[in-house]
């Protein structure tokens, strides 16, 4: 039904690619679009504290089609998936998808015998790029997951890395 | 002269030019660098509603026609405020023209342009009620 191929461009220059890739990383446009608990998270992060705009993917796009990275904030039903996938296919290429949270990596609380209602995870529905556990995650930890999307997408890591404890 | 006036001409049609390819040259750029398609999962890529739901009927349906009377109103009425500024230049001036003449001139044209009221009114434009139904 769906297809997984991209038609590459008509012009193709390795050098050319790097530039928009280093555009395209540092300056990430999400997708309006929350479906549980983690978008609160999310909100949050684009929000004064954590401010998102430092990392330049604060500009939240209402339409898909102006979007680069899908975050999937949140449990997915059943009854949600068509939309979901319907916005997933809307968006141009380049795009990327952040699972957010237990329930978009897995379908979290909701996986037990005779569930019927919930998607297991983002990914039976198309590919993901970056997964951010927790319940719900931290901003810090969206942050963390957006940039570890400019490192996919670039090859090298910007920001320094965190060292734990 | 002759010479300056074409020097002229050619500055108008560079900047022109270059007007142009500001407006044009970013379309072809994204045309010649972009994906020419992307990836999907239920071919609904050519959708037209961006909300991710199935678009009910289309967007050629009639449209009831009761704001439009109404803004029409607005206009004539706007127009009317447009004549009255001249008269409010030159009512209060000493002149052939009497105080008392101008008072009646302009009673006559607000008098005239007030039937305008009494008009639509006959007519129903102030019953706000939809004049054209939906088929569907």
């Amino acid at each position: 039904m769906g297809t997984q191929n991209i038609q590459s461009p008509i012009v193709q220059f390795a050098q050319v690619d790097k530039l928009l890739d280093l555009g395209r990383a540092n300056s990430l446009w999400p997708m309006t679009f929350g479906l549980a608990c983690c978008a609160i998270e999310m909100m949050a992060t684009g929000a004064s504290r954590f401010d998102l705009a430092r990392f330049g993917a604060e500009v939240f796009r209402p339409s898909p089609r102006q979007c680069d990275v899908m975050i999937v904030a949140g449990t997915i039903n059943k009854k949600m998936a068509p939309a979901v996938e319907t916005l997933y296919d809307q968006m141009p290429e380049p795009k990327w998808v952040i699972a957010m949270g237990n329930c978009a990596i897995s379908g979290g609380p909701f996986i037990f015998d005779g569930q019927y209602a919930v998607v297991e995870g983002a990914e039976k529905l198309f590919p993901v790029d970056v997964f951010i556990p927790g319940c719900p995650p931290r901003p810090e930890a969206l942050i963390e997951g957006i940039l570890e999307l400019e490192e996919k997408v670039t090859g090298s890591r910007r920001w320094p890395r965190v060292e734990v404890g | 002269m002759e010479q300056q006036a074409t020097i002229d001409l050619l500055y108008v049609a560079a900047f022109f030019l270059g007007g142009l390819g500001f407006a044009v040259g970013p379309f072809i750029i994204s045309i010649l660098l972009a994906s020419r398609s992307t990836r999907n999962t239920r071919q609904k890529t050519k959708q037209l509603i961006e909300c991710g739901v199935e678009p009910i009927g289309d967007a050629w349906i009639r449209f009831g026609v009761v704001y439009y009377l109404y803004a029409l109103m607005f206009v004539a009425f706007a127009v009317d405020i447009l004549f009255l500024f001249p008269v409010a230049l030159i009512y209060n001036t000493q002149g052939l023209v009497g105080d008392l003449r101008a008072f009646v001139e302009i009673l006559i044209f607000v008098g005239i342009l007030s039937l305008i009221i009494i008009y639509a009114w006959k007519k129903g434009v102030f019953k706000w009620e939809r004049k054209i139904y939906n088929p569907r």
